[in-house]
């Protein structure tokens, strides 16, 4: 394996991909969920690039960028406001302890 | 901008007009007064999209092509289209009048309205989204609007861990989808549908990227492993909202599903199939689970489930038309599962609504923010006769009582996927079938509790409901009720879908 531009790309997706779902899978803190959810979207961002870049139309993977970076930062910030309050109300960040829920 | 633009511009744009609106009002006394007026904006705004649309689908059965891009975003009205933007429209419109009383005492009203009208204009672009990009961000929008007024309660425990639950599922999804996108972006170089379909064949990145659709837009739509989200989050949000999610969000995500999946036509014939896997799974756990619910608003919830089962089967049966000889099953079956997306919507929405009143009158107005169980509803015909009326009339037609709507959709969808002749697809109808007396074992119990029954202590500390919550119960009964015995007056709108149906799976030009 050669060491070009789609190689070491493919490469950095799929560990971005695997440590978000990794750190989704197993922290039970909110903060971090969240901070693993957006390691998982830096990875579909880079996807997106990518695949732009291997097609030749760097500009429109660039946008596509942009606004996925938008979109994800509106879904971190909500996610952050609901533990603010989750904090406050519930005490707690434990996502283990939250489930009061009957399933 | 073009005329028919409006019926998706219109809420998004109203959204930041009724926030200021709402902002700005101040009740006379300083105390907790009364409807925001922010609501009657939202409602105005609504009816006014209703306006365009219908100008929109007048000019669209004059054969009119309704298609625009706006740079990049490529924009086309279809059947499927208007037929979404009706339910989201009926439903949505029943749901802010209502929410008016419901929220009275709360906080944050004017967020509220400016969310619910964003949300809808959404999932209205949703549906009319010509590239896959464009798809994925209205989805998104949709989904952001949706998580603060699925945790509205921001002092309700139960209601931010639901929120959270559903934000943190929800998310990972549509990153799923994300990847996908890219996946066949890399693949065909292109992401507009007609130019995906064109350069597309079978390989294992888009199969790859089929499966991450799948899964992806699965978790909105509670296909049965990905839906533990969907009972906490249906019930524990305000009731409109309940009613909105279950009504007209989950099958927004199916539109979602269906479009992307009918992008990938060539590179698989079995999309259909495993559409139908997942109807019936959804039909068997959404039943199951609901039969031991004992409260009212999560037995709801589940049912919802059983009722995304009976679309993706007729819709299942249309996407795999390649097996059959001609394509009247596909066509009989998929315009049955829109008309059900249609009469789901008002059953569904009714009986979100019809519970939320009952809730409302013993719990909310009292200050408490326990759940409604069927224990309360003991004998609640009694003190509330419209209420427990409505909430009558949408669970047997939810269950497919013959003269109501919901017998209607869900015997077109059973007889269109009869007529395939496929003993596979045969025992599904059948399962289906079982499926829905099974889940008349939880529904005809509330009516039973309801008016055969003496009232209980908590039914009669009650209050009496506002008129303005119990105007739009009345309203969505007397459509399931009308709709059940002339199903003719939705026919142009579901037969529309039906071919568009087909012809986004490429059996008809």
């Amino acid at each position: 394996m050669t060491l070009e531009l789609w190689n070491v790309g493919l490469v950095t997706i799929l560990v971005l991909l695997g440590v978000g779902f990794y750190g989704l899978l197993i922290s039970r803190n909110l903060i971090k969920m969240v901070v693993a959810l957006q390691i998982l979207a830096k990875g579909a961002i880079l996807a997106m690039v990518l695949a732009a870049k291997l097609q030749g139309w760097t500009v429109i993977g660039q946008s596509m960028a942009l606004t996925v970076i938008v979109a994800d930062t509106i879904v971190a910030v909500i996610a952050m406001a609901m533990a603010v309050q989750i904090r406050r109300h519930c005490g707690t960040l434990d996502v283990q302890s939250l489930s009061n829920l009957r399933r | 901008m073009q005329n028919w633009l409006w019926m998706i511009g219109l809420p998004i744009v109203a959204a930041p007009i009724i926030y200021v609106v709402g902002r700005t009002f101040r009740p006379g006394d300083g105390t907790k007064a009364g409807i925001n007026p922010a609501m009657w904006v939202a409602l105005l705004s609504l009816l006014a999209t209703g306006f365009f649309t219908y100008q929109a689908w007048t000019a669209y059965i004059a054969d009119a092509t309704l298609e625009t891009s706006i740079g990049m975003v490529a924009l086309r009205a279809d059947g499927i289209s208007f037929l979404m933007a009706t339910a989201i429209l009926v439903l949505g419109s029943m749901a802010t009048l209502y929410s008016g009383p419901y929220l009275a005492a709360d906080e944050g009203q004017e967020k509220f309205y400016a969310l619910l009208t964003a949300m809808i204009g959404m999932m209205i672009g949703l549906s009319c989204a010509r590239d896959l990009f464009n798809l994925w961000i209205w989805f998104e929008g949709m989904a952001i609007a949706s998580f603060p007024l699925v945790a509205f309660y921001r002092r309700n425990p139960a209601g931010l861990e639901a929120g959270i639950k559903y934000l943190v599922q929800s998310a990972a999804g549509s990153i799923l989808v994300l990847v996908a996108i890219a996946l066949v972006y890399s693949e065909t170089g292109s992401l507009a549908y007609d130019g995906i379909v064109a350069a597309s064949g079978r390989s294992l990145p888009m199969l790859a990227a089929g499966a991450l659709f799948i899964v992806g837009f699965g978790v909105k739509v509670a296909m049965v492993p990905l839906h533990t989200w969907l009972p906490d989050a249906h019930s524990q949000a305000p009731s409109p909202i309940s009613a909105m999610l279950s009504g007209v969000v989950i099958e927004a995500g199916l539109i979602a599903l269906i479009r992307s999946l009918g992008v990938l036509q060539s590179v698989s014939n079995n999309w259909g199939v495993i559409l139908l896997g997942f109807g019936a799974l959804n039909m068997l756990v959404g039943n199951l689970l609901a039969l031991r619910q004992t409260q009212v608003k999560r037995l709801l919830a589940f049912s919802s489930l059983a009722h995304i089962g009976y679309i993706l089967l007729g819709i299942g049966v249309a996407a795999s038309s390649y097996y059959f000889d001609d394509l009247n099953t596909g066509f009989f079956a998929g315009s049955g599962s829109f008309f059900h997306i249609l009469t789901h919507a008002l059953m569904k929405g009714l009986a979100f609504l019809a519970a939320g009143c009952l809730l409302y009158s013993l719990y909310i107005s009292r200050g408490s923010h326990e759940p409604l169980t069927k224990n309360d509803l003991a004998g609640a015909a009694r003190r509330y006769p419209l209420e427990a009326f409505g909430l009558s009339v949408a669970v047997l037609a939810l269950g497919g009582l013959p003269p109501l709507a919901g017998f209607m959709s869900k015997w077109q969808i059973f007889v269109g996927s009869f007529m395939s002749g496929n003993p596979w697809i045969i025992g599904l109808v059948i399962f289906a079938a079982f499926n829905s007396v099974l889940s008349l074992g939880y529904y005809a119990p509330l009516v039973n509790l309801m008016y055969r029954h003496e009232p209980g202590e908590v039914v009669l500390a009650g209050k009496p409901t506002p008129w303005l919550m119990i105007l739009p119960v009345c309203l969505l009964a007397l459509a399931v009720v009308v709709l059940g015995f002339w199903p003719s007056l939705v026919q142009p709108l579901t037969d529309v879908a039906g071919f568009s149906l087909l012809q986004l799976f490429g059996f008809v030009r």
